[in-house]
């Protein structure tokens, strides 16, 4: 489904992955856990075709990432990228159109699904500029889900969010991985990362360790929470 | 190119800018302001004022549309939303012919507050039709338009693109045959001067305004400038996916 194979990518002389690989199944939750510039956003970036690697080889539902793959692929950025000085509903609905539900009716039913999964209806006509942190979050997810998408990248969608938020929207991403969604979470929270079927560690733009949450914490000598095991692990990959 | 994504484009900056009411103030009260100013500056010189109105009438029509332009798809790449808008299957026609749809309205709406201020406020002599000189100013209006989206791919700030002004605006109002005319420009100037939009749109709104010449004596600036637009439209299309 997500498949990355030796991939190196670098800005000038400064190189931000090298030879990276991932392979994500099917309504996987993968979880690419990291500190800040451990290179989770570039990845993404690659990921959505934004970016191209130097070397290696990067397939998403069996394609490289490319335009024509936009359409399967729902994307929410760390920054939110909104118009502020629309509506939450204009901005569902605008980029609704972009994905080309443009026939009215049916484009209706789907945003205002949407606004009601996303606990966002009373919203509606909030102009995105009047929301707080955690309504903004749920807009961008909002135009990030409203095309369908097989595969969803969600780069720090819990970010500013307060508990109750955050479990809710991760009961979303639960409901959307049972009906087949793939998706790939990057994080630095270790609550959200114990909350992945698969995570994968990431330091200075290399996988140092991935699996369950479950058996990453065994590999770290039966580490008793994500956050020792991360350290543990960063630890002894360091050392070798 | 989808019809529904460029009108969805073009609806959507239409009404992000008729929401923001003091930008509409402005887009109407700047260009009557300056142009009184320019009127009342030379209010004892009427022949001068009479041979500047056309080079004034274009400079500031560039002036200010490239501005409008400029600034607003600056925002939207600062703000991200312009990644966001490609990671849709929307195609950059789409981006570019919808910009330049919904700018249009307030860039006529502009270029027509400095014509007619000009004609008639200030009581410019002019022959030949206002309608002609209309259409030439709708050509410069889509140069202006693809030269802000162009432009701002090199700017970081809506300071930095109001910084390009004196680098890519005044030297057209200095080499464009407004204050002097073009062939009385040293010699490396004229050759500068060829490759200038202002120029050929300055060299028309004369033609019509001061000689009385049709848009069929002004075919070879229209067809230069037309050139211009689309080489500019080419150029701002390949740098709308360009990541800073």
């Amino acid at each position: 489904m997500i498949f990355m194979e030796n991939v190196t990518f670098s800005y000038g002389k400064s190189e931000i992955c090298s030879g990276l690989s991932i392979n994500i199944p099917t309504g996987e939750i993968f979880g690419l856990v990291g500190a800040s510039g451990s290179g989770k956003t570039t990845i993404m970036r690659l990921l959505i075709g934004s970016i191209k690697p130097h070397y290696g080889n990067i397939e998403i539902l069996g394609k490289q990432p490319s335009p024509s793959l936009c359409k399967n692929i729902g994307y929410m950025p760390q920054s939110q990228a909104l118009y502020e000085d629309l509506t939450v509903h204009h901005n569902i609905d605008f980029f609704a159109r972009m994905f080309g539900l443009g026939e009215p009716f049916h484009r209706r039913q789907v945003v205002e699904r949407i606004l009601d999964n996303l606990s966002l209806w009373n919203q509606r006509n909030t102009l995105v500029d009047k929301l707080s942190g955690g309504q903004r979050q749920r807009v961008s997810l909002a135009i990030a889900l409203v095309h369908s998408p097989q595969v969803l990248i969600l780069d720090e969608p819990t970010v500013g969010l307060d508990p109750r938020l955050r479990a809710s929207l991760w009961n979303h991403f639960y409901s959307l991985a049972k009906e087949g969604v793939t998706i790939i979470v990057s994080t630095h929270v270790m609550e959200d990362a114990s909350r992945c079927g698969q995570v994968g560690f990431l330091h200075l733009g290399r996988i140092i360790a991935s699996g369950s949450p479950r058996e990453l914490m065994t590999r770290a000598d039966n580490s008793s929470n994500l956050e020792n095991a991360f350290l543990y692990l960063l630890q002894e990959g360091e050392t070798k | 190119m989808t019809l529904d994504r460029t009108l969805a484009i073009t609806t959507r900056i239409i009404f992000q800018m008729i929401r923001d009411h003091r930008s509409m103030i402005l887009i109407f009260l700047a260009p009557t302001v300056v142009m009184c100013l320019v009127g009342f500056t030379f209010s004892d010189q009427e022949d001068t004022l009479n041979r500047l109105a056309p080079g004034l009438i274009a400079a500031f029509t560039l002036i200010f549309t490239f501005m409008l332009t400029g600034v607003s798809f600056l925002g939207e790449r600062a703000h991200g939303t312009l990644d966001r808008l490609l990671m849709t299957p929307v195609g950059r026609v789409d981006i570019l012919v919808g910009y330049l749809l919904g700018f249009a309205p307030f860039a006529i709406a502009q270029a027509a507050v400095v014509l007619l201020v000009t004609v008639f406020g200030l009581q410019v002599h002019y022959q030949g039709e206002l309608w002609q000189a209309a259409i030439l100013l709708l050509v410069l209006i889509v140069v202006a338009v693809n030269l802000g989206i162009f432009i701002s791919t090199f700017a970081r700030s809506e300071f930095q693109v109001i910084q390009f002004i004196p680098l890519i605006l005044a030297p057209q109002i200095f080499l464009s045959g407004i204050i002097l005319p073009t062939d009385q420009l040293p010699s490396y100037f004229q050759v500068v001067a060829k490759i200038l939009p202002l120029r050929y749109a300055v060299d028309g709104l004369q033609k019509i305004m001061l000689e009385g010449q049709s848009l069929s004596g002004v075919a070879t600036e229209l067809i230069i400038l037309g050139g211009i637009a689309l080489a500019l439209l080419i150029l701002a299309g390949y740098t709308v996916r360009y990541q800073r």
